[in-house]
Order: C-alpha cells, then structure tokens, then sequence
C-alpha cells in the first residue's frame, strides 16, 4: 500500500545533505521551471489537483491565482511548519529526511507566485529539526541554489527560518503572518485575505511544508503523473501519521483513497492486543471522531471523509480502542484548545473554559444530565463566531464525541447520582 | 453631504452615509447594534463578536458590523432570533468570568456591560463552576486603576496607547481566559493622556484613583462645556451634583466629541482643571483684608476710581469674549489703558502636536480679535504713570518677575475682581469675587480660531454675580451677555455674520482672515 512519491529519499542515508540530495535528484526540476513562465508553473500544479495539506485542504494552484496582478508590492512565501495540530507528525519527517525538497518546492512556489522572499515558520519545539533545515538551506545558499541568482538563473530568492515560541495559534496563518513580523500572535480578521493583505501588508501566499514539498515531484514528472495517485477529487499522496492503540504506530506514504480499516490493519498492524475498535480520530484532533461502525465505509480522501461528517484534515489518524475513555479524551482535547485559544474573541476565550471546567465536573461526578446538553449549547454558541477556526476545531471535535459517546457521559452522571444518594 | 447609500435593516429600507461600517452608519439613524471593542476614534478591531450581524444573501451570511462597510443595497438583519441568541450568547460569555460587583463599581449607571445584558441578554445565570481569577486595584500609574477581573478584553485601552499616545505602556498579556491588561514591569502608564482610557473603558475595568468611590453616576448631572486649561478648548462634560444640605460640587471633566477641537479625548491635565472650580475660589469680598458685603466693596472700587489718576484695566487671556467686551466698554467709560499682558500663562514647549498647547489661558485669540494689547511693552507703557490697577482675574504674578511687581504694587493700588484666591490677589486692597467660567456662560475662541460657546454649568448655593455683572455695578453700561453680544456683533465687523447666540454644538470656524494674526 505504500508508496515513495514525497518520501523517496527519506529512508537513504544523509539524504538531508546537499550532495546526498542531489545524487538522488534534488534540484533536478530547476532547468525545467526557469525555462517556463511562472503561470505555467502554476497551470501545471493546478492540473495536478494539489490540495493544501496544512488541513485544510485548499487547491493549491487556485489559492496562488488569488495574489493581485499587477502589484508593485513585493509578495512572499510563508511557508507553514507549525505543525502543533495534536497527533499530527508528518512535516517533520520532510523537514529532517529531505530538507532540499522543500527548498526546492520553495524555489518553484516562488517562482511562479513571483516572490524572492520565502519564510518557513517552524514550530519552536523543533529545536533538532531547525538545526537540520538551517544546515541544509546554508548549504543551498552556499552551492547557490539560493540567494542572488537561483542556481544560475536570473531569478533572486532568500529564504528565512522564523522559529515559533510554542503556540499551537501561530499555525493559523494570519496568527502565523502576525507572528512573523514580531507581534503577538493572534490571528486576523478575514477579509482582507493574505493574498491580497499578508505579510507586513503585502501579498502572501502561505502553504502547508508537505503542498510545497510535493511541488518537485509534480514539475519533474508532470500532472498526470501525481494524479495517477489518489481519487478524483484527492489527487497524489499524502503522509500519514498514525498513533493510537495500534501495534506499529507511525509515519506511512500512502496515496489518497484507501480504505481507512485496510490500512489500520495492513500498514498499522491492527489493535494491540485483539482489543476492539471504538473510534477513529481522522486527520488530527479537531477532525469529528468516526465511530468503529462508520469507519468501516471511510476511505482516506477528501471526499470519503465529508461524506461521514468529518474532515480529512492533516492526515493524523488516531486509533482508539475500547480502554479509551472518551470523557478524559474530550477533558484531555478542551484542555488543548483552551489552553491554546489567544484569547482575543469572548466565545473562544471565556467559553472553551467554561466548556472544559464543565467536562471536569463530570469527570468528579458532579455533573448532571443537563451539563451534556449545555456543552452541545456552547459548541453551537461558540462555533462560527470567532475571528477563527480553533475554537470551532474544538466545539466541532467535541460535538462529535458528545453525541456519538452520549453514553459515557451518561455513564459518568448515573455514576454521579448514586454517588451522592447514598451520602 | 456625505454621500448616502440605501439599504434595508430588518426589512425597512434605510438611507445612511456611505464609506462606514454598520455600526457608525445604522448607528447614525439611531439603530443600535450592540458593540465593545469596537470605538469610532481606535477603528475595528473585530474581538467581541458582540456586534454580529446577519446578512442576507450575505457571502459570509454573517459579519462584524464594525469590520463591515455599508454598501448599496445591503439587507441587514439584526431582528432575528439568530442574531438575538448570537447577542445573548456573547453576553453570557462575556458574563461568566465577570465579579458582577457593580454595588462597588465606579462604572455602574454608564456600563456596557450592565447597559447590554438588559438589553440583549437578560437571562439569569447559568455558570456554575469555578469563576477565573484575576488581580484587582492594579496601580498603572497617572492615577489609573486597573481590576482585571471586570475587564473584557476589548483591547480599547491597548490600542489608544499604542494608536493615540504612541507610548504603548499596555498589552495583554497571557492567552485564552488567562488573558490580562498588563503594564510591562516598572513601567507604568506615562503619557499626558492616560486618563482617557478610563473613559474609553466600556467597562468598570479602568477607573480614576482621583474620582473612584466619590459619586455614584446616576447622581451626576452632566453639562456640556470648554476646558479653559488651553487655549484648545476641549469640549468636555462637566459632572456635578449637589447633594442633600451641600453645595453644588464638580466631580469630574470627561470629554465630550466634538471631531473638529479635541475628537473623543482630552488632556490630564485639563482634566484635573475641575478642581480650580471647587476649591480655593475666591468666596467673599474684602477690602483690606476684611470681609465686607459684596455692595460695600462695589462701592469702594467706585470710590477709587473717581479718585484715580491713571487707571489700567487688566484683562485675563481666559475671560469670554463677551466679558472682554464689556471690560473694553468700561474702560472707554472710565477712560482707563487695557492690557491683556499675561505672558506668564504662555509655558512655551510645553505644548505637543496633539491637544496641549503651549497657551494654558482659553480665549487670547480674543484679544487679537478686539485689539486688546497683551504685550509686556504695551503693559509697561499703559501702567507708566497709573496709580490703579484693576485686574479682572489676571494673575499678575505669573507673568512679571517679582521685583517688577513689587515695584509696580508700590506704585498702583491693586484691585482684583476675579473668581479664584492666589498669592497675587492677596495683595490686592479690594477683592470682589466673581462666578468662575463653570456657572457663567460666554464664547471663547481657541487657538485654531474656532469660536465655541459654554453656557453656565453650575449653579451654587450662594452664586457670585457673574464678571459682567460686577462690571457693570462699577459702572460699566453692559448689562447682560445678550447685550454684550448684540454689541459684539454691531461693533466687531469680523464677528458681523455670526450669531453669537446660535453657536452650534461644535463651534465655528473663523475665516482665515480672523485669525490670521492669531496664528502669527
Ligand atoms: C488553529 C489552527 C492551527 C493551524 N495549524 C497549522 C499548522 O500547524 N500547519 C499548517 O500547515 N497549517 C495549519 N493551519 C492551517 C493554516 O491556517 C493554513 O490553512 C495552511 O497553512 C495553508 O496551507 P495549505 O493550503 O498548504 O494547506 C492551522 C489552522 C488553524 C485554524
Ligand atoms: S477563535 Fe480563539 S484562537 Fe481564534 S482568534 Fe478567536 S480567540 Fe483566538
Ligand atoms: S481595561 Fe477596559 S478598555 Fe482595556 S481591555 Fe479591559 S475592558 Fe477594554
Ligand atoms: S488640551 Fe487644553 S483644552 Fe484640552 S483638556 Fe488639555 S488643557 Fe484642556
Ligand atoms: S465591535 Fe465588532 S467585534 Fe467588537
């Protein structure tokens, strides 16, 4: 089931040096792309079906047509390294296995959005991983395939590491945008949007590492070929990161479409322990829980996902079995959003606390039945009202394990009640 | 005219100034929608949520009407149960963390808090685990009081110093409901303005060391009037109130909007100038250090005057342009030298390129306007050879050196006729007291030339007659403000097309010509 399209050199020694890399076709795409026009460039990863893998799933392609035309302002790259998403582990494998495939993809990005300036804003915790990205852009810079002329060719580029202080919000990219100019990082209000309004008030693009990082492969072997990956409307392959109560949790290439169980079983290696499934968290902690029974008709795509009420999202699976108890997952999943909220919109700010202090009451036998149908209250009232979509990345997550594990909650008020009778 | 554009709120369709948001445009034809963060003079900033509104047909169907500009057309709703549950909803959380301790709160009677949860919320509480804590009674320095538990986060406050003052003295620190208006350690509030943020606080969040637990606001009555600490002529309310057995006391100046002097805002220190008009006034007249009614010492400056030799008037850069006129009247009557000099109120550099001027007297663009001399020269010649000076709330003392005032007051007899006590009055051998500025009405024109008009505010138990009044018992045939004014417009051909009597609420501009030598 797996494949090696982004992953090609991971498993190759050194393949995050320079002349590693190239021995193995790093920077292989540049005579290529520099002998096209940029809205070639761009045409092709449009037809690629490239969609934005930071979870949200945008094409690609599309969003770099959004930047204005004719602009004397100078655009950028920011490229999105946060990856602070809990069960989300796949950007980092980029980032320690194959750094010059990102500067690569950034090279091309840039060259069709017409930028010479690219940031990668990589999440502070990644302390040995910054270590390895910097090593390989100098590198870059000193074999010239950054900085004045791009590998000889008449196009400028600089690219910048900018290292986050540990805030999952900086992810966000308008959060991400504010950051890097040194504020706080809050995100901004949408419209103006960053293509027309980002960094320091220019046109951005911002683009997850593993979209850009897929951009080499696309210009190498064209379109088609990445579409020979995937479904329909989920084109390529995506990296994987699966963790839960399977007996080979880990980071696995897989195209788009495969059918969720499948892969649980064949690449994971299944439950540990023959216990049974209860759940699956999709693609990171804010994509609605499916149950055992959904995911059996759950296929990994776009699509498939949608279909069951929940998100592809960042492509981490968590698997839950049934020692999992669902009520200190959701206290465990509120206390991260909540502790991560910036803090800026009153829902967000004061009711995921509120939310989160409702669940430990249950959690200490002192809820009540009524507290369920608040918490569902809350995630509507807070949903869709925010600057963002953090706190709906918890009412959304929440609502889901509310209502498909009512029984626990349940279970944990009879518990409650009978406690306190007998006192 | 602004341009309108018509759209439909609620159904009806609407004609409003175009280029606005929904607040200040739907706000304009008085339809409220409910806001925080948001505040005309610091832009959106899009952090309450409370002011949501539906859009119909609307791409997103809902939007922050402080972030939304009105467009031709637009159908906005803000009846729906959609919007009312957003409303209420945002009240409550709003709510949950907040003390609710208004019965101790300075802000109680003008809060929003308290304004909008009747309003939109009205629901009893439905918290009942653990409130957030935070810290309360912070000292920010400039007499600023934080408590970090009533505010609301609106980052009003953030934004006027980082916007306005340009200092940034405040942030919010921390995330999600952690989150708190914070000074950087050791450095306090430091700007010349800093009390505004207790007005811009929509909350009793921000309150004034100097006001906090003297009044309950519903007790306040609020008069629109001048500050008279500069010759900007912010626009304030003047809180007063008198209560049971007690005379009728000023408790606090806020400012008052008016886009063309001093927009929503005022200095600390114009602020403060509220205190001038309660204490150290001036309460009784005296003739050599006695106490005397106030007829009797009319009668002793008459008496002196018909004595006198020489006599100058001198006039305060802060009297009205009408009580400069009747003074200028007088004066011919009695054939006495006018000065304006006050060179002592002029704090040169102390003014900034904001409000504060360098001019801490109100009205000296009037002696400009009536050709009052206010020159040290001009003062030198006019009391060379008098033998009686009769000051009109001039503080000499301020503008000559002492050993030229000892010398002048050695050779003239001092008369004040003035609202307030200093050490230069005391000199004085006849001391009549006077309503100050805050139960008088007058106009006064400020530095940019621009003539406002403040009608009295207070009204004491035992009220001083007003300047104009003393003027005329001296002898001055003015007798009332309309008549100073009637007189004002027939003889001062720059003020021939104003109606003194009709100022409108935000003053008039004086043409160039007017103030040309104003400004020189
Ligand atoms: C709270 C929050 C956290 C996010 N964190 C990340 C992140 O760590 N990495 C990422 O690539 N995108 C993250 N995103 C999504 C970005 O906002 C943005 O959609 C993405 O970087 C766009 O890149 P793409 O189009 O290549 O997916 C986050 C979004 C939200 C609302
Ligand atoms: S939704 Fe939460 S995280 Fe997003 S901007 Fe608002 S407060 Fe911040
Ligand atoms: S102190 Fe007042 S103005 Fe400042 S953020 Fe809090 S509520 Fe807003
Ligand atoms: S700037 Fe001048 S007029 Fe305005 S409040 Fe201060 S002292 Fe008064
Ligand atoms: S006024 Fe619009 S969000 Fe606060």
């Amino acid at each position: 089931m797996q494949v090696k399209v982004l992953s090609a050199k991971f498993d190759i020694p050194d393949a995050n040096t320079l002349e590693v890399a190239k021995k193995h076709g790093a920077y292989a795409t540049l005579d290529k792309i520099f002998a096209m026009q940029p809205e070639e460039v761009t045409e092709i990863v449009k037809e690629s079906g490239l969609r934005g893998r930071g979870g949200a799933g945008f094409p690609t392609g599309l969003k770099w047509t959004f930047l204005p035309k004719d602009t004397d302002k100078p655009v950028y790259l920011a490229v999105n390294s946060d990856e602070s998403e809990p069960a989300t582990f796949k950007d980092r494998y980029i980032l320690v296995r194959d750094p010059h495939l990102l500067i690569e993809g950034i090279i091309i990005c840039c060259y069709a959005i017409r930028s010479h300036a690219a940031y990668i804003y990589i999440r502070g915790e990644y302390t040995s991983q910054v270590k390895v990205l910097q090593a390989a852009i100098d590198e870059a810079y000193a074999a010239g395939y950054l900085g004045e002329s791009v590998a000889g060719f008449d196009f400028q580029l600089d690219v910048t590491v900018h290292r986050g202080a540990g805030a999952y919000i900086c992810g966000e990219e308008t959060a991400l945008l504010e950051s890097v100019e040194g504020k706080k990082g809050q995100p901004r209000s949408k419209p103006p949007f960053p293509a027309v309004e980002g960094l320091y008030g220019c046109p951005t693009i911002i683009n997850n590492v593993q979209s850009i990082s897929s951009l080499p492969f696309i210009l190498a072997n064209g379109a088609a070929a990445y579409k020979a990956y995937g479904t329909e409307k989920s084109a390529g392959t995506h990296l994987f990161g699966i963790s839960g109560l399977v007996k080979k949790p880990g980071m696995y290439e897989l195209p788009f479409g495969l059918p969720i169980l499948d892969v649980l079983e064949q690449v994971a290696g299944g439950l540990r322990d023959n216990r049974t499934l209860k759940g699956i968290i999709p693609g990171g902690s804010s994509t609605p829980v499916l149950t055992a029974e959904e995911a059996k008709t759950v296929t990994l795509d776009y699509e498939s996902m949608a279909a069951h009420g929940t998100m592809f999202g960042s492509g981490g699976i968590v698997v839950l079995d049934d020692t999992v108890d669902i009520v200190k997952l959701v206290e465990n999943l509120i206390h991260f959003y909540h502790h991560e909220s910036c803090g800026q919109c009153t829902p967000c700010r004061e009711g995921l606390g509120w939310m989160l202090k409702i669940v430990q009451k249950i959690l200490n036998y002192e809820g009540t039945m009524a507290d369920i149908d608040l918490l569902l209250e809350l995630c509507d009232n807070i949903e869709m009202k925010t600057v963002c979509v953090l706190s709906a990345a918890c009412t959304m997550s929440t609502r889901s394990y509310l209502n498909k594990f009512r029984s626990e909650f349940e279970a944990y008020i009879a518990h409650s009640a009978s406690k306190h009778a007998t006192m | 005219m602004a341009e309108k554009v018509k759209l439909f709120v609620n159904g009806q369709e609407v004609e409003v100034e175009s280029g606005k948001n929904l607040i200040d445009a739907i706000g304009a034809i008085g339809i409220e929608i409910p806001h925080l963060c948001y505040h005309p003079a610091l832009g959106a900033d899009g952090n309450c949520r409370l002011c949501l509104v539906g859009i119909e047909d609307g791409r997103p169907p809902l939007v922050p009407a402080c972030k939304t500009r009105v467009a031709e057309g637009m159908k906005v709703q803000l009846d729906t149960g959609k919007i009312k549950k957003i409303q209420q909803d945002i009240m409550e959380f709003e709510l949950i963390n907040h003390p609710i301790d208004c019965p101790v709160c300075d802000q109680a009677g003008e809060c929003k808090l308290q304004d909008y949860y009747m309003r939109y919320d009205a629901q009893p509480s439905r918290m009942t685990v653990k409130q957030v804590l935070k810290s309360k009674k912070l000292d920010f320095g400039c007499g600023v009081v934080h408590d970090q538990e009533r505010c609301v986060l609106c980052a009003r406050c953030v934004r006027f110093t980082r916007l306005i003052t340009k200092t940034g003295e405040l942030g919010i620190v921390n995330r999600t409901d952690y989150a708190r208006v914070e000074i950087f350690p050791g450095r306090p509030l430091n700007n010349r303005y800093a009390l505004n943020v207790v007005d811009l606080c929509p909350v009793g969040a921000m309150t004034s060391q100097d006001f906090r637990f003297k009044q309950r606001v519903w007790f306040l009555t609020k008069s629109p009037s001048i500050c008279h600490g500069c010759s900007k002529g912010c626009n304030i309310f003047i809180d007063h109130n008198r209560e049971k057995y007690k005379d009728d006391i000023i408790y606090r100046f806020r400012p008052r909007h008016n886009e063309k002097v001093n927009g929503y805002f005022m200095c600390d220190d114009g602020r403060m100038t509220y205190k001038l008009e309660n204490d150290n006034r001036l309460l009784g007249a005296m003739i050599d250090k006695r106490e005397t009614g106030f007829n009797e010492a009319v009668e002793a400056v008459r008496r002196e005057l018909s004595q006198a030799a020489k006599t100058v008037i001198l006039v305060s850069p802060n009297a009205s342009l009408e009580q400069m006129y009747a003074l200028q009247q007088f004066a011919g009557t009695i054939n006495a030298q006018v000065s304006g000099f006050s060179d002592g109120y002029i704090k040169n550099g102390d003014g900034d390129d904001f409000l504060i001027q360098d001019d801490k007297s109100a009205n000296r663009a009037t002696f400009h306007l009536l050709g009052i001399d206010d020159t040290r020269a001009g003062f030198d010649t006019a009391v060379a050879g008098a033998d009686l000076l009769l000051s009109f709330d001039n503080d000499l003392s301020l503008s000559l050196p002492q050993t030229d005032l000892d010398q002048l007051l050695g050779q003239v007899k001092l008369i004040t006729v003035g609202s307030r006590q200093n050490d230069f009055v005391t000199k004085a051998s006849i001391k009549l007291p006077v309503a100050s500025f805050s139960e008088d009405s007058g106009s006064i024109i400020n530095c940019d030339g621009r003539l406002q008009r403040y009608d009295a505010a207070v009204i004491k138990n035992e009220p001083m007659p007003s300047m104009i009044a003393a003027i005329n018992m001296l002898g001055g045939g003015i007798v009332s403000h309309q008549e100073a004014r009637e007189g004002l417009q027939a003889n001062v051909p720059k003020l021939k097309d104003i109606d003194l009597d009709q100022v409108p609420g935000d003053g008039i501009a004086l043409t160039e010509n007017e103030v040309a030598h104003v400004a020189a």
